[in-house]
């Protein structure tokens, strides 16, 4: 199992240009989603899709034009994961890295059990021996 | 009694039943043994295993006269299933990202 997701995309557009792009409702719906986002710590705010179910997040960290971390939460999974998002400046352009990961079972669903993790893991062993 | 056939986070979703798995990842159980840590009546017990036989988290074998719970990798498939969803979800949003970048470039 892999339980971050982890990718890096390179763009010519300067760290600016990328970072509008990950900060401003109107030109995040065009690639990402309609949302309500607000580049505040500790916003809430949710991506509106549809047909999958919105998803909620929260600003968990944000250095504009450097980081940005909000947690991801959809519906129907009780999963709470993370989205981060850095922005380095690289050949004139920007590399932009979004890891996803954190996926843990919602408090919510936890309140019995502090042993998820530990499952978690061993499954992780299984998965990856092959057994 | 119908079972509703729950999807992989269905079944995780539920505490005693996480509790259930986490006691089969250390080894194989009898039905009545994994009963014995539970504060819940032998039916709502096998209803749990049956929920998670069905899904695909365990297997049942019988030994004798004893039923013995595996835990089983098919249902954590379908949560790396769940994983492997957003990584191709990332990578398609990205795609739009870099498209949407380059065609304003060239239009300035």
């Amino acid at each position: 199992m892999q339980p971050d997701i982890k990718h890096t995309w390179h763009f010519n557009q300067s760290p600016e240009e990328v970072w509008e792009y990950l900060t401003k409702p109107d030109l995040l719906e065009q690639w990402l989603m309609k949302s309500d986002f607000k580049p505040i710590l500790g916003h809430k705010f949710s991506f509106f899709d549809k047909n999958e179910g919105d998803h909620f997040c929260e600003i968990l960290e944000i250095k504009p034009v450097t980081k940005l971390s909000y947690s991801w939460k959809k519906p129907k999974m009780p999963f709470d994961s993370t989205v981060t998002w850095t922005l380095i400046p690289k050949d004139g352009g920007t590399d932009l890295q979004i890891v996803h990961n954190g996926f843990t079972v919602l408090k919510d669903y936890n309140d019995h059990n502090h042993g998820w993790d530990y499952l978690v893991t061993k499954l992780v062993e299984r998965l990856n021996s092959g057994k | 009694m119908a079972t509703h056939t729950l999807d992989a986070f269905q079944v995780i979703a539920d505490p005693s039943r996480r509790q259930m798995m986490q006691l089969l990842s250390k080894d194989s159980m009898t039905i009545n043994a994994l009963a014995e840590n539970f504060d819940m009546s032998r039916p709502a017990v096998s209803k749990h295993i049956k929920i998670m036989y069905t899904a695909g988290f365990i297997s049942i074998t019988d030994i004798g006269r004893e039923r013995y719970c595996t835990l089983k990798k098919d249902g954590f498939n379908e949560l790396q299933g769940f994983i492997n969803y957003f990584d191709k979800f990332w990578l398609g949003k990205l795609k739009n990202l870099e498209i949407l970048l380059n065609n304003k470039t060239n239009k300035k």
